[in-house]
């Protein structure tokens, strides 16, 4: 890796392992963004987005606050759909199909997805029955399978270990790094395709953070992941490709490692190095 | 700001007074004592009021001594006193008073003091309450062989016992013999309260059959017509059973009659003070005590079997004796009733105000109106709920359903229903606002975890919004409670009686009967203390009945608060 000294290579020990990316390996395109805008009323907050996000990759998604970078993840699950006033043009394809074509069935496209909030937000009701909501909302009532599924996912989201004991107590008894990690794996439960992450660290400590990025690299390759964040670092940790946005548009997207050592665009080095933000 | 003006050398002076001021009104303690005081006012009030329902309601049953006092006109007036105050005699009263008597009076502005007593006996005396002034009185005793007689009748009477006859064994004069006395008073009230069975159960019963058998051939009448095969198998049916009918109530008449007849060898003479005597059949007395001869032990019985009593019993004697109990009943059901209706419309139309509705003008309207609501004046609600909810849609009822009762009105008059949808109508606003608020307070970020799980709208409300806003919609439903079990103006209107012959609760088919008018402690309150042709004999009612008012509120919010707590310790677990 003969490339200048940069933000990433100062983390990185010589014999790091190949490019994640590789790791998950190629495996197509899961979600197309192609032309996307987007109106809260009158103000536009999109400007014509074009994002190919690869199947089994992390994507990070960074940028100055107010860029738009949630309301493009919620555009995706159609979350902006509870908000009055929001119109839309352009296309978003979920396996080839328009999640916003009017046959699209939005309950069935949400369960799709998984979505992991910036906040926790279990809900007031045991770690078991959190886990298991959106079987339960899909009409699962099977106790074993159920039980099955909780197991599975929190496993997936390396919370087994540390609730297996309470499973019925409340989850809003948990640490805040504990009710993240149970959101994630809420948002697994359904083995979902896309896995949609909207600064999931931000209200959490560093310990906490560490531990989900490291389930997020843990996650790799088994679901597609885009995941906010406003912290370049951790964009650089544990994204295969980035997305810089800026003012509501896709400034550059690439290869992570591209975007950070040797980005094509004069605002993306600024942001990257630091030097606005 | 001061210390570093005066580093940079301005001279040291007083800082201006209107600056001063502005300080002391800027840390706000004139407020914090106005807002501290009108608190303390407010308390003071609330707790003065309780104390005073509370003092007179519980001392109203305690047995009071019986005081025979003796006129210096000659003459003797005996009572139990209730209350003494002073007053102004009138200078005709004045003028045939002795001068050292007048003089007295003089000396104390021209106030004097009298007693009130009860003195009972309303059947000789045409009047329960006398007063007597201080410079009446000669002398006063407490005979111990006073006694203290609660009637079916006539309200109490205070006197001797003059005589006893039981089945012919006379007691006459001398001290009677008290043990055997009560002995035998329990014998006759035992056959009392089964004259009271056969007459409103059993001979009720019959009644209502044979009412049931009458209104059949009506109905078969109105449905095919008066002559034709149909009916005139209905007509031979009903005549059998009505001929059985009445053969039953004949053998019940003849057992009650019995009864009776046994009943007139048991027999009281009592003599008030001045001599004039009055005789009752044992079974009429509802209690009888030695008033002045009475251990705490007795008096603590006489005090809890008038309790028992007034919670367990009807009313007698136009509602200034007896009990409650159906008014507690009608209360109770009507309020209950009034939630169970309240409860899902106003949760159901706050639910699509809030949740469903397209946020804009209209939504803002009828949310304002809505509000409004509450503040309409009550009576209003009763002239909507008698001319629709009886008038209209109750006559509508009768007409399909009962024709064979009309012109008697089954729904087309007042009753517990639409009482009960009356006040719904006037509490619903509480519950819109209070659901509507609890609505409002769920998370934004609760929402779209369910809703991003693939949750439907309805599932997201079912599942996660309605249990967080459980307690606040439970806060709005306590509140609406307290407020129509209070409300008695339009009761009046749409259902509530002096004096209900009937529970809307019995062992008739349908059992709860919806439609009868009812009880209810608000107006029994109003009746006792104001309408009653003797209202200084029922102010002790109208506290007792207040009291239990308040309590029968308390223990429903208590009971309801409980609820919702448990609630909200469930939703409410530590956060780290
Ligand atoms: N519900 C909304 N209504 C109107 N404007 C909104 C709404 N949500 C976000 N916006 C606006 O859209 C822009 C992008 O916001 P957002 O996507 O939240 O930015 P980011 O997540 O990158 O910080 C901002 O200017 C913000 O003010
Ligand atoms: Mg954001």
């Amino acid at each position: 890796m003969a490339q200048p000294a940069t933000l990433l290579d100062a983390e990185r020990k010589d014999d790091e392992p190949p490019a994640r990316h590789e790791r998950a390996g190629a495996q197509g395109i899961a979600l197309e963004i192609a032309g996307f805008s987007l109106w809260y009323g009158e103000t536009q907050a999109l400007f014509d987005n074009t994002v190919a996000v690869q199947k089994g990759f992390v994507t990070a998604l960074i940028g100055p606050s107010g860029c738009g970078k949630s309301t493009l993840l919620r555009a995706i699950n159609r979350m902006n759909d509870l908000i009055e006033g929001v119109r839309i043009a352009g296309e978003i394809r979920l396996d080839g199909v328009d999640v916003y074509d009017p046959r699209v069935d939005v309950i069935a496209l949400r369960k799709r997805m998984g979505m992991v909030f910036q906040k926790p937000n279990p809900f007031p009701m045991s770690v078991f029955d959190n886990v298991v909501y959106p079987l339960r909302v899909d009409g699962v009532r099977n106790r074993a399978v159920l039980g099955e599924a909780c197991e599975r996912a929190l496993r997936g989201a390396a919370l087994w270990e540390e609730v297996k004991d309470r499973l019925g107590d409340n989850a809003l008894g948990l640490s805040g790094g504990q009710q993240q990690r149970l959101c994630i794996a809420r948002a697994i439960a359904v083995e979902p395709d896309v896995l949609l992450m909207d600064e999931p660290c931000s209200a959490l400590d560093p310990l906490a953070t560490a531990r989900i990025e490291e389930l997020v690299d843990e996650l790799r390759g088994r679901y597609t992941i885009i995941i906010v964040t406003h912290n370049m670092q951790q964009a650089a940790r544990v994204s295969d490709n980035t997305a810089f946005m800026y003012l509501g548009r896709m400034i550059e997207y690439g290869d992570t490692q591209m975007v950070f050592t040797n980005p094509r665009r004069r605002r993306t080095a600024d942001y990257v190095t630091g030097r606005f933000g | 700001m001061e210390a570093r003006a005066r580093e940079v050398g301005t001279p040291l002076s007083a800082p201006p007074a209107v600056r001063r001021t502005s300080d002391l009104a800027a840390r706000g303690e004139p407020f914090l004592w106005l807002f501290g005081g009108a608190l303390g006012l407010g308390i003071f009030m609330i707790v003065g009021f309780l104390l005073l329902v509370a003092w007179n309601g519980i001392s109203t049953f305690w047995p009071k001594p019986i005081e025979v006092v003796a006129l210096k006109g000659g003459g003797l007036v005996a009572g139990e006193p209730t209350r003494a105050e002073s007053f102004r005699p009138g200078p005709e009263r004045l003028a045939g008073l002795d001068a050292a008597a007048r003089a007295a009076i003089e000396r104390n502005g021209g106030h004097a003091r009298r007693t009130l007593y009860r003195i009972g006996n309303y059947d000789l005396y045409n009047e329960d309450f006398r007063w007597v002034a201080d410079f009446e009185v000669a002398g006063a005793s407490r005979p111990a062989d006073m006694v203290f007689v609660e009637r079916l009748e006539w309200g109490p009477f205070v006197g001797r016992i003059k005589e006893v006859d039981l089945d012919g064994a006379r007691s006459a004069g001398a001290a009677p013999d008290l043990g055997r006395l009560s002995s035998a008073h329990a014998a006759a009230r035992a056959r009392w309260q089964r004259l009271r069975e056969i007459e409103r159960g059993a001979i009720g019963e019959v009644n209502h059959d044979l009412n049931a058998e009458r209104l059949r051939l009506r109905r078969a009448a109105l449905d095919h017509g008066r002559d034709g095969p149909r009916f005139r198998q209905v007509e031979a049916e009903v005549a059998a059973r009505t001929a059985a009918l009445e053969r039953a109530y004949a053998g019940l008449t003849a057992e009650a009659e019995a009864i009776r007849k046994e009943d007139g060898k048991f027999r009281l003479t009592l003599a008030e003070i001045g001599g004039k005597e009055k005789t009752v059949p044992l079974s009429e007395v509802v209690r009888l005590y030695p008033a002045n001869d009475l251990s705490l032990w007795g008096k603590l019985r006489v005090y809890v079997s008038r309790w028992a009593e007034f919670l367990s019993d009807e009313p007698r004697e136009a509602n200034t004796e007896g009990g409650v109990l159906p008014a507690i009943f009608g209360t109770a059901a009507m309020t209950l009733l009034m939630v169970l209706v309240v409860a899902p419309f106003g949760v159901l139309a706050a639910l699509y105000l809030r949740e469903y509705a397209k946020q804009g003008k209209l939504v803002s309207v009828v949310r304002i109106s809505v509000n409004n609501l509450a503040g309409v004046p009550s009576i209003v609600y009763g002239v909507f709920g008698l001319g629709f909810f009886a008038y209209i849609v109750g006559a509508t009822i009768d007409q399909l359903v009962f024709p064979e009762r009309l012109p008697n009105p089954t729904f087309g008059t007042g009753g517990l229903l639409w009482s009960s949808l009356t006040l719904a109508l006037l509490t619903v606003p509480v519950v819109v606002v209070a659901t509507e608020e609890a609505l409002a307070a769920v998370p934004r970020s609760m929402r779209e975890g369910s809703l991003a799980c693939g949750a439907s709208k309805w599932q997201t409300i079912r599942y996660i919004v309605l249990p967080r806003a459980m307690p606040g919609i439970m806060t709005g439903l306590i509140l609406a409670m307290a407020r129509g079990a209070g409300e008695v103006a339009p009761l009046m209107l749409v259902g509530v009686v002096k004096l209900a012959p009937e529970l809307p609760v019995d062992g008739f088919f349908p059992y709860i009967h919806l439609e009868r008018s009812f009880m209810h402690l608000g107006f029994h309150i109003y009746d006792v203390g104001f309408q009653s042709r003797n209202s200084e004999a029922g102010k002790p009612m109208v506290f007792v009945t207040t009291l239990l008012l308040i309590g029968l509120i308390a223990a429903m919010n208590a009971t309801a608060i409980y609820l919702r707590n448990r609630l909200k310790r469930k939703y409410a677990v530590g956060h780290f």
